[in-house]
């Protein structure tokens, strides 16, 4: 009896399935364009993931507002798809499976977390669903070799992008003036230590940093190199080993819990008075809140923050932004919900291209040949485009100072470099203790 | 290798083995008194870091002098928590006492990312500028403190469980639960109270951590509860001293022995660092105690 009324639920269900009209197609063509978000909207980064899920609403909203994408003379309307990682590579795996074969989307956006995105585009790949990815920073995701990686197009700084430019501007800025206040000889080298994640993400940057160096000849020198497990909150034994080592800059590859914490806890507990620098997905509001005092003077790389906006053509685009996306849900954008925003509007331009077919292989190659004028953040030559060999997209990165601001009891950022967007000169602060000479 | 160094990373132990010592005893009291393997242990001290957060933020009174206020609404919970979920269930099988357990962890994480957002939080001590420096050792004036209140929550437990009727009840319980009972003890008073000082316990652990400036989210006692299980086991389930010195050993060893790891093979001429080792060397610790002493340092043959 049981088994019977099982069985025939499911044949309900079945049939009930079967007659379900799929709206994404008729018998006249394309209706809509079907994109899935792929985002840890559960799970430890579930603050980030539902970030990029609101930037993706707010931007398909828009699109629609204005009657859809025009292709052909006709509007497609944009259709989101809630893909949630659950913060996990089990969950990425399961909800991008998801997305392809259930609902059928055409593009893929978001993939927060290397370890994630690393596993679950797996699945996309064996789809071929074009996946533009603004979240996940390794290099890898667009470089590995054991899957077919043409469909996936990178809309977010590497983590060999972060350092060097973060390096570049110690190189330019903060070593000249450790040289010049404590009468170093100029070519004394710059000693750097390294504290960073136990992930692709952190060895990612830890690789990158050692590329820079090389790369541009930097005269850096790694004293001391520690490496962390991910969620880890007490770094006080490696801050300790770290500061015997003399460091002049103390150079993080961390998450924003992990980074304000090694920030306080190596200034507060272990006395490791120096410069941090800290990697772009950490210019939060979370990050201000939680590091604070012991922020001060520190440097965050960025390419879109809370708090500041770089000064040029794309300044009013990010002032509106800004004012929507807070508007519509109450709190301000992040970094990642910026180029996931970014995302929905590269997938339209591309679609725009293809005269009314969603066949992926087109898409692909729209994607690649795609060249659009910036939108929020600030690109290289001023467009958003596709690297030939990776397919990555190259973005312009400034640096920030972490200023006390005495009226919101917490540190504020300013642009301190380079100079076609500073706010204001780098400090270094009386309370500085540079390495061994 | 510095011994100014070794000695900070010593007083870095000692501090992690407190937040440790403090999360196992209250797992050992429950499981003591209750035989139940509370594997929601963590998220009470994420509750008990939460409830100091916004008392503090509330009342804006000194951080140290609020945890009172949060061990009493945490044992209030953790009261709640055992009459309404464990003791339903006692005797009708350890699978079910470990799925409950299992599923508080999901409603306790969930629910405290509807009430207060996944956003992480955090507190301001007031004497976190103030260190205690000997040579090149420098104390922070809070781990002091954290010491302080840890050997005081020790004491004071010690002299209850020895000195108090209610403590002495408490522990005959523990030692066999059917004579306590023929000895007119309330034997499920001794659950809630049992529940209670676990749970008081835990609010104890994460109002420490929150102060010494972990930020607090709704996921924040997951890792603090596995190491606290390791406590348990390698002290012995059940024993109070166990605890304490696996607690201590811990703590310890994982902050010196990947120092150890590190200047060992620095003398072989490479560069490695064993940061990131610090809870397989825990898990280490604890397959080397079962091999030799399967029941824990302290821990006894079940009968």
């Amino acid at each position: 009896m049981k088994y019977g009324i099982l069985i025939a639920v499911l044949a309900v269900s079945l049939l009930v399935a079967g007659c379900v009209e799929q709206p994404k197609e008729t018998q006249q063509g394309v209706e809509e364009i079907r994109i899935g978000v792929v985002a840890p909207l559960t799970g430890g980064a579930s603050t980030t993931g539902t970030d990029m899920w609101q930037a993706a609403v707010l931007a398909a909203d828009e699109i629609n507002a204005q009657g859809g994408v025009l292709v052909n003379g006709t509007y497609l309307k944009v259709k989101l798809f809630k893909g949630d990682t659950e913060t996990s590579r089990e969950g990425g795996v399961k909800v991008v499976t998801k997305l392809i074969t259930n609902d059928e989307v055409d593009f893929l956006i978001g993939g927060f977390s290397s370890g994630i995105t690393y596993a679950d585009q797996v699945v996309a790949a064996e789809h071929k669903v074009p996946f533009i990815i603004t979240g996940a920073s390794s290099p890898i995701i667009t470089r590995r070799d054991d899957i077919d990686t043409s469909y996936f197009f990178h809309h977010c700084p590497t983590t060999d992008d972060y350092p060097d430019s973060t390096l570049l501007f110690v190189d330019e800025i903060v070593k000249p003036l450790i040289d010049e206040r404590y009468n170093f000889p100029e070519n004394r080298t710059l000693r750097l230590g390294v504290i960073y994640q136990d992930s692709k993400y952190g060895e990612g940057v830890y690789d990158g940093i050692k590329k820079a160096i090389e790369e541009h000849n930097l005269n850096m020198e790694i004293v001391s190199a520690e490496k962390f497990k991910m969620s880890e909150t007490d770094f006080r034994t490696p801050l300790t080993v770290m500061k015997a080592a003399n460091p002049d800059v103390v150079y993080p590859a961390a998450f924003l819990n992990e980074q304000a914490l090694i920030v306080s806890q190596g200034r507060r507990d272990v006395g490791l008075d120096t410069i941090y620098l800290s990697v772009e997905c950490n210019d939060d509001t979370d990050y201000y809140t939680g590091v604070e005092k012991w922020g001060e003077y520190s440097i965050q790389e960025s390419r879109f923050g809370p708090y500041v906006i770089p000064a040029g053509p794309i300044s009013s685009a990010v002032v509106k932004f800004k004012a929507d996306f807070e508007n519509k849900w109450g709190a301000p954008p992040s970094m990642m919900g910026a180029s996931t925003y970014e995302g929905v509007y590269i997938a339209a331009e591309a679609i725009k291209n293809l005269g009314g077919t969603l066949d992926k292989e087109e898409i692909r190659a729209s994607l690649a040949e795609l060249e659009i004028p910036q939108i929020i953040e600030v690109m290289q030559n001023g467009v958003i485009t596709f690297s030939p060999d990776y397919r990555e997209s190259k973005f312009d990165l400034y640096m920030e100072q972490l200023i006390w601001n005495e009226t919101v009891g917490e540190t504020r950022p300013k642009i301190v470099w380079p100079d076609s967007v500073k706010e204001t000169d780098f400090v270094l602060p009386d309370w500085y203790k540079p390495g061994g000479p | 290798m510095d011994l100014g160094v070794f000695i900070q990373i010593l007083v870095w132990g000692i501090y992690a083995g407190c937040i440790y010592i403090l999360l196992a005893i209250g797992l050992n009291l429950i499981f003591g008194v209750m035989k139940v393997v509370n594997f929601a242990h963590g998220e009470l001290l994420m509750l008990g870091a939460y409830a100091t957060f916004w008392i503090y933020t509330f009342s804006g009174l000194n951080p140290y002098l609020v945890i009172p206020l949060a061990m009493i609404i945490l044992a209030i919970v953790g009261v709640f928590i055992e009459r309404l979920c464990f003791r339903p269930i006692m005797g009708t099988g350890k699978l079910n006492e470990i799925f409950l357990s299992l599923g508080l962890i999901y409603l306790f994480q969930n629910l405290a990312a509807v009430f207060w957002t996944t956003d992480s939080r955090s507190i301001h001590s007031p004497y976190s500028d103030v260190s205690i420096t000997l040579g090149s050792i420098n104390l922070p004036v809070d781990y002091i403190i954290i010491i302080v209140i840890t050997a005081i929550c020790l004491i004071a437990l010690q002299l209850f469980m020895k000195k108090a009727t209610l403590g002495r009840a408490m522990r005959a319980t523990s030692q066999n639960r059917e004579a306590a009972t023929l000895m007119g003890i309330n034997v499920e008073r001794m659950d809630m109270l049992s529940f209670a000082l676990g749970a008081a316990f835990a609010a104890t652990a994460g109002s420490l951590c929150l102060i010494t400036g972990q930020m607090v989210n709704p996921y924040v006692g997951s890792i603090p509860a596995i190491e606290a299980f390791a406590v348990v086991i390698i002290g012995g389930l059940g024993s109070i001293p166990g605890a304490i010195i696996a607690g201590l050993t811990l703590g310890i060893a994982e902050n010196i022995v990947p120092l150890f790891m590190q200047y060992s093979v620095g003398l072989l001429g490479l560069e490695m660092s064993f940061s990131a080792w610090k809870d397989t060397i825990a898990f280490i610790i604890l397959i080397i105690v079962l091999v030799i002493r399967p029941t824990g340092i302290f821990g006894e043959k079940e009968e």
